[in-house]
């Protein structure tokens, strides 16, 4: 089992470079790099560029979704960093709509990738007599981040991973439908990646536990229904926690951040408990752990000494 | 002609492997150019991640991004993909805003029959300039233009790269550009080039080819201007219908493709750059197939007019 790091397109360049090569350097297997809608910085330009700044770790997008870019657009740019990365970039993809839309982009990616003269007409995609000029024959693994368990059983039949966020006991659900999936494949893919992301938090005193907390309100405030059913988490328990968010934010939410809910949504302790935390979820069949905001108090801190652990622990 | 009246820029299509790109625009550095423009096409690399890697590799030499087309990218994308760079790699980069070929568009599934097309593109253009102004990056916006409303609309930007090379082309564009309120605005001209010391058929073919799509994707009321419509009726009913530009070619006739193209022997290159200086140009950009080589880089580098 593999750890990774992942920062977010809204953080200063600066600190995007410094986290990724503290992966890097601290031996992450990968960086993702969160898109942020109203940040300035575009995706795909930002993981180019921490690509060039890095030589060994991988760089992946979590997510995009196929329709923020014409599709042509996400290929050629993939192509690009799978050549700059020389084989380190990772595409997520993600779409809250029906399958057809996450199995066409999939399969026009790697069209498109393999040489192919594409045409091709749907809701959401259409290319006409298209190729690529560039060098073909790569192919950029396709990570899809989805919830939904028809996208998720999707992704173990098409793409080449999954990246799953939610509470633990989802994560657990959420692997056996990707499997059934994968089951469906004519040949299974032996290089499928199951990718958990969990709020982690290095805990050095009692007080870093408010961050936490905070992680864990502002999580379940977006966490479909459907994702707290499969967790086994009562609508309950979440409600009141979404209505102070809207009211009050994200400090007020946290204080009514229930211990169970805290425990079953994060992960959070000593450099050591966490890591041993995170591993744990590999008995649930996960490749890779993501290691996310908020970090700690200390984000330098809390990464070198998560990668430690890790090290030790692995 | 004095070096500062005149910025030289090699024009780079992003189909080679990055790595190929990158070692020719370190040479480029190398033999003093003033800029590299790399290309934003459907069917190529996307140019501002090809930028970051250019940029890693050189130090000073200034990078334009472009043609990137509005109908392809939001303006947020295009203001977000230069304010990383300029971040990482200092503020050498200028971007280049407009249609785009439209056949690789269509091919894209991007439609481009919107009315009044310059329209959307100078309010595109005005969104990025305000993200510019809110990051504190002062990076110049020019507009790719060929027709008549095009020109007119670069009166908005910082500068127009016309997509002619013939003088008497050239002239006519710049007429309907002005007249221009600001001082230092930039009158450019991005054209398919081959200037050689020992001539290539090779590059005298994808030169041929390069000039061609230039001509069929230029707007009517240009060919009718110059009396070309009726010559490329033939050639424009084929590469519309789908066919490869490589076998459309034949028929463009050889003076339309000349009239779209800088094609000269390396020796014979100044009084040419002068004929531009004398009519306004400030930036010239030498496009395909000047980059197929370091050698033609070289070609071209040892014809300018370096102090």
């Amino acid at each position: 089992m593999k750890l990774d790091l992942e920062i977010s397109s809204s953080s200063p360049l600066s600190v995007a470079i410094k986290f990724s090569k503290l992966a890097e350097r601290g031996s992450l297997n990968s960086v993702w790099i969160g898109e942020d809608l109203n940040a300035q910085r575009e995706i795909f330009t930002l993981a180019g560029i921490i690509m060039l700044e890095t030589s060994r770790v991988k760089v992946g997008i979590r997510v995009t979704s196929p329709l923020a870019r014409n599709i042509s657009t996400i290929a050629r740019a993939s192509a690009t960093l799978s050549q700059i990365g020389r084989g380190r970039f990772r595409l997520g993809l993600d779409a809250a709509r029906p399958n057809a839309l996450m199995r066409g982009a999939a399969t026009l990616l790697r069209r498109i990738w393999r040489g192919e003269t594409v045409t091709f007409t749907s809701d959401n995609f259409r290319l006409g007599n298209y190729y690529a000029r560039y060098k073909p024959g790569f192919a950029t693994p396709i990570y899809f981040g989805v919830r939904d368990k028809k996208l998720l059983e999707l992704a173990g039949e098409t793409a080449d991973g999954v990246i799953l966020s939610g509470p633990k006991r989802y994560i657990e659900k959420a692997v056996a439908i990707v499997n059934q999936g994968l089951r469906k494949r004519k040949r299974r893919g032996k290089s499928f990646r199951f990718i958990a992301s969990i709020p982690t938090v290095i805990v050095d005193k009692k007080s870093d536990l408010k961050m936490a907390r905070e992680a864990v309100a502002t999580v379940l405030a977006e966490t479909p229904k459907a994702v707290l059913e499969m967790a086994g988490i009562a609508q309950e328990m979440v409600k009141p926690i979404k209505a102070m968010m809207a009211e009050k934010g994200v400090n007020e939410a946290s204080r009514i951040v229930a211990e169970d809910l805290l425990r079953e949504v994060a992960i959070y302790g000593s450099p050591e408990a966490a890591a041993l935390d995170l591993r744990l979820l590999e008995k649930y069949g996960i490749d890779e752990a993501i290691f996310g905001s908020p970090y700690g108090r200390e984000p330098v801190k809390a990464i070198r000494e998560m990668a430690e652990a890790w090290r030790r622990l692995v | 002609m004095e070096k500062a009246s005149i910025d030289f820029a090699v024009g780079l299509n992003a189909y080679e492997t990055v790595e190929e790109i990158v070692d020719k625009c370190v040479e480029a550095e190398r033999l003093g150019l003033d800029y590299i423009w790399i290309g934003d096409s459907p069917p190529h690399l996307y140019c501002p991640s090809v930028a970051a890697a250019v940029a890693s590799r050189t130090k000073k030499i200034r990078i334009g991004l472009g043609l990137l087309s509005p109908l392809l990218h939001t303006p947020d994308q295009i203001s977000g993909g230069i304010i990383p760079l300029i971040e990482a790699y200092g503020d050498r980069f200028e971007i280049c805003l407009g249609v785009g070929d439209r056949s690789q568009l269509l091919r894209a599934g991007v439609d481009t029959r919107l009315a009044k097309v310059w329209n959307y593109v100078l309010k595109a253009k005005r969104k990025i300039a305000r993200s510019f102004r809110a990051s504190g990056a002062a990076t110049k916006i020019w507009l790719g233009a060929q027709g008549p409303k095009m020109l007119a609309a670069s009166r908005s930007f910082d500068g127009v790269l016309m997509n002619y090379a013939s003088p008497r082309m050239i002239k006519w564009a710049i007429d309907k550009v002005k007249p221009v309120a600001r001082k230092d605005f930039d009158f450019g001209i991005y054209a398919p080039s081959y200037v050689y010391r020992k001539w290539s058929p090779q590059a005298y073919r994808l030169l041929r080819v390069a000039s061609a799509v230039v001509a069929l994707g230029a707007p009517r009321a240009v060919l009718d201007e110059f009396g070309f419509s009726k010559r490329l009726r033939r050639a424009k009913k084929e590469h519309e219908s789908g066919l490869r530009i490589e076998s459309v070619v034949k028929h463009v006739p050889a003076e339309v493709v000349d009239s779209f193209s800088i094609y000269t022997r390396s020796s014979r290159l100044r009084s040419y750059l002068s004929e531009l200086g004398d009519l306004g140009i400030s930036h010239i950009v030498f496009g395909f197939p000047q980059n197929l080589s370091k050698i033609t880089i070289r070609d071209l580098a040892s014809a300018l007019p370096f102090p």
